[in-house]
This record gives structure tokens, sequence and C-alpha cells, in this order.
């Protein structure tokens, strides 16, 4: 799976790993070969959207392209099938953002880039 | 394989400069040369660090640049570029060249400039340095790194604020020795605790500053080095890396690469931790020199910010950790570092560190990170 197709599925709202064909290694974002056991046979796999946050900071001084949005919340989200990736936290008051807080995928869509957003479970 | 051995070392002071980062590089590297008392003639190559020269300076091709502005134009010249471990990695490719036999004398070094630019430049300059498609759109910083490194460790292990604090105290008591340091100011726990979040839980003093500046050694196999003063020997080099992505880190509290490079060197120079009388690490953050501490071997996992608190690696403690200020007050010009902390170690290992000389100093240890914690470099230092 490329990033675009990872991507153009993070838009439509679905969170996608890869499971690996030959020995069941998940991995997201995808990678070329499994790092388990280096073979290429992907198979791509719907995820919940459900984790929690295994580690997250609080970005005051922001890079150029987002110092409007400061201050933010981004977060490592360990998510329920194992894997784990870096998304930023929405919809959560930053005095809130915790280690263990359960969170969901949710599609951060700005023209014509989506990224990874975490929102509230319920 | 032969032995290598650095024989000379220059490091411009860091901070503000009104120089190209190339007028750096030659600056420390003339200093170099003389020290090494060796011709410019004799450089049989230069290897470069030099990392967001593109976006500061509009310059690529830094190798022969600066290698033109020192003056020495006809040798080859590579530039390295593993962000903030950049000089520290061409270091470990000259080592490799003298000791398969290929040349004699190597000049290395790096230089660069970043202060010529605003903060959320360069801000969002070294936040280039993480994956342009999964972590740069969401506005993650290099201080957001090590913030999700610093909760993590503080969630396991329960190091804690004043801890990380601790470390900032301790290198700027240690940079006010150092006429070359950005800062030669000492500072309280309690600045550090009441300085502004730039991202939680790191707080402005437990960030190495920007920095313009450049550092240079001279290296040369064992036959040219008998015949200069003070050699210091080149006992190991090594390099690990790890994943880019921190989703794909499966402990965010340790720094895999870290323990692979460290491992890996300990082996090439027959040493452990305990063998170790000075260290110059990666302290780009206070988190990052407690991380580096337990990852070195010289503290267990979970046990660098208690060490640091109680002075364990304080000039005169059980191992000093960045006699020269360390990133932290001394400075930190991402494509120099690597080579300035070298010149650091080969400067007290040979008895001339002066006020911040470690007594007696006959083994040391540098460690140098790159960006998102996905490439370490370490190397070993030993004297006749």
């Amino acid at each position: 799976m490329t990033a675009r197709a990872f991507f153009e599925r993070a838009r439509a709202g679905q969170l996608t790993a890869v499971r690996c064909g030959a020995c069941g290694e998940l991995a997201i974002p995808p990678k070329e070969l499994c790092p388990a056991c280096h073979t290429r046979a992907w198979q791509s796999m719907p995820l919940a959207g459900e984790g929690t946050i295994a580690s997250f900071t609080v970005i005051r001084v922001a890079p150029r392209a987002h110092a409007a949005q400061a201050p933010y919340a981004i977060a490592v989200v360990k998510l329920k099938e194992g894997v784990s990736i870096l998304g930023r936290i929405v919809d959560i008051p930053l005095d809130k953002v915790a280690v263990g807080l359960p969170v969901r995928f949710r599609p951060l869509v700005a023209q014509d880039q989506t990224s990874v957003g975490f929102g509230p479970l319920a | 394989m032969r032995r290598v051995a650095v024989i000379g070392v220059g490091v411009t002071k860091f901070g503000l400069h009104d120089r190209t980062s190339a007028e750096l590089f030659a600056d420390a590297a003339g200093d170099a040369l003389s020290d090494a008392g060796i011709s410019p003639r004799a450089v049989q190559a230069l290897y470069y660090g030099n990392v967001v020269g593109s976006e500061t300076e509009h310059q690529l091709h830094t190798g022969p640049q600066a290698a033109s502005v020192l003056g020495i134009p006809s040798v080859p010249t590579t530039r390295f570029e593993t962000a903030c471990a950049s000089s520290h990695a061409a270091f470990r490719h000259a080592v490799m060249e003298i000791a398969a036999g290929v040349s004699d004398v190597i000049l290395v070094g790096g230089a660069e400039r970043v202060l010529n630019v605003s903060t959320a430049e360069s801000t969002e300059y070294f936040a280039y340095a993480s994956d342009a498609v999964w972590e740069q759109p969401l506005g993650l910083t290099f201080p957001g790194v090590f913030a999700l490194i610093a909760r993590a460790h503080m969630e396991k292990y329960g190091t804690t604020e004043a801890q990380m604090a601790a470390v900032a105290v301790k290198n700027h008591r240690h940079g006010a020795l150092n006429p070359k340091a950005q800062f030669q100011k000492q500072i309280t726990i309690d600045q550090v605790l009441r300085s502004a979040y730039v991202a939680d839980p790191l707080k402005l003093f437990d960030c190495c500053p920007f920095s313009d500046g450049g550092a240079a050694v001279v290296l040369a196999s064992e036959e040219v080095a008998r015949r200069h003063r003070k050699p210091v020997w080149v006992l190991a080099s090594a390099a690990a890396s790890d994943w880019m992505l921190l989703g794909d880190k499966r402990d965010l509290s340790r720094v895999p690469a870290t323990e692979r490079a460290a491992a890996a060197a300990y082996r090439q120079a027959g040493l452990g931790p305990t063998d170790v009388d000075v260290v110059e690490l990666h302290d780009c953050f206070t988190i990052a020199e407690i991380v580096a501490t337990e990852g070195l071997g010289l503290f267990e996992p979970g046990a660098g910010g208690r060490a640091a608190e109680k002075g364990l690696t304080s000039l005169g403690g059980e191992v000093p950790v960045n006699p020269s200020g360390g990133l932290k007050a001394k400075g930190h010009p991402i494509g120099a570092t690597g080579a300035a902390q070298i010149a650091e170690i080969v400067t007290q290992l040979r008895g001339e560190a002066g006020p911040r000389q470690v007594d007696g100093a006959r083994t040391g240890l540098t460690h140098t990170l790159g960006g998102n914690t996905a490439t370490v470099l370490v190397s070993l230092f030993g004297r006749d």
C-alpha cells in the first residue's frame, strides 16, 4: 500500500495498516519489506481506529506553517491492534490530554492534505 | 587495520556570528592544522558536516566550498548529512579510510549558520529531520520529539522536571568554565523550572540554543601521528540507526541506536562503560542527556535522572559528562557539533582543558545523536 493510498482511505475515515501474509506482522504506516521476516507479502488491513495515548506533548513554539495553530497537542497513540502512530490531538482540552487516555482516529483534512488526527473516543 | 590518532583540533566560539558557515569552518580548520603542526599540503581529504546550509545560506555543494574557502581546493571532499550527528559521521568515515590505508591525513569538520534566520524559520528547518510525509504535516518540532521521549521516561521511571533541570544547571556550570561556550553564565534550578514551556514537559531552559559555529579535527595514521605532539588515539568509532518514525519506536523511553552504537564501540575498543573517564554526549535537550547516560551504560535504565540530581555527572563526580558545557551551554551549531565534542575530549585527554579539566582523564567517549534519534555515533579515545 502506498502512502497515497493510505491517505485516500484515511480521508474517507478509515485508518489502515498492512499485515504480512507470511508471518502476520502488522505495520503502520506501510513499509516495503516486512521488518520481522523481510518478505514482501503485505495485505492491507482496516483498523478499528481506537487506541490510547502512549506519550504526548503540547507544542507551543511551532514551525512557521503551524504557528497560527499553536498551542496544539501531538501524541503517539498505541492502537488496539498493537501498533502505534503519531497524530494530532483534536477536540480534547489541552489540560485533559494524558497518557492512557482513550482516543479515536479522526482524519484531518486541509485542502490537498490529509493527516492523522485523534479525537475523543465517545 | 591501522591505528588512527587525532593530532589537531580547532573550534570557533559558538553563538552569533557575522560569517558564513564555510568561513566558520575554515577558521576552526586553520586552528586545527596549526595545532597539529602539519602543512595543509599533507591533507589528503576533507570530510565535512553541514545540515541546513540549503535553507539558511542557499548553499549546496558545501564540501568543496568549505575546502575552497579554507584554501585547499584540490582535495577530495564529501559532505555528510545525518542531521545533528553529521560531523561525527564524517569523522567515522575518515577513521575507516585511514585505518584501511587509503589516506594518512584527513581533515574532518563541520559548521552551521542559523542565527541569520528567525526562530520560526530555524524551527521549521530543523523539523525537516523528521519525516516529511508522516510527521512534519502534524507540526512536530525537534523539541516535540524529545518532549515525547521525556513524557515516556517520566511515566516509566518517575523522572522529574527537577531532575531534567539539574542537567541544565550542571551544563551551564561547566559552560561558565569554557571561553568558547555560547552561554558562560550559571543558572539555577528555579530559573529552569520557571522558564516557559516550549513543548511540554520541556521548557526553554531544557533546550539547547540555536548556534552558529565551526569545528575541525585533523586525523592521522600512526606513522604520521608519532611525529606530532600528544596524539590522542581513536580506540573505536561506531554508528547505529533506528526507525525514523516515532510511532515505529517500540519504547520511547530508550534510544536503541545509542545502545547499539555504544555496544559496538565498547566491543571495538575492548572496553566497557566503567573504563570511561570523561564523556561529551548529545544533550540537545536535558532529557536527551539523561537517556544517553543510560544508553551508554553509565547508569541503569531509569537511573539517569537521579544520577544527574546527585551530581554524579558533574566535574568532580563519578563520571563527568559534558565538561565543555555540552550542547546546552556551549551551543549546538548542528553541523559542527560532532567535531566539537571530539575536540573537547582530545583537549581533556591531553590535559589542556584548564579549569574544566577532568583530572587524570585517560579514556574519553563522544556520543552524537541525529534528529529524531534515528542516527547515533559513539567514539572512544585514549592517550599514551
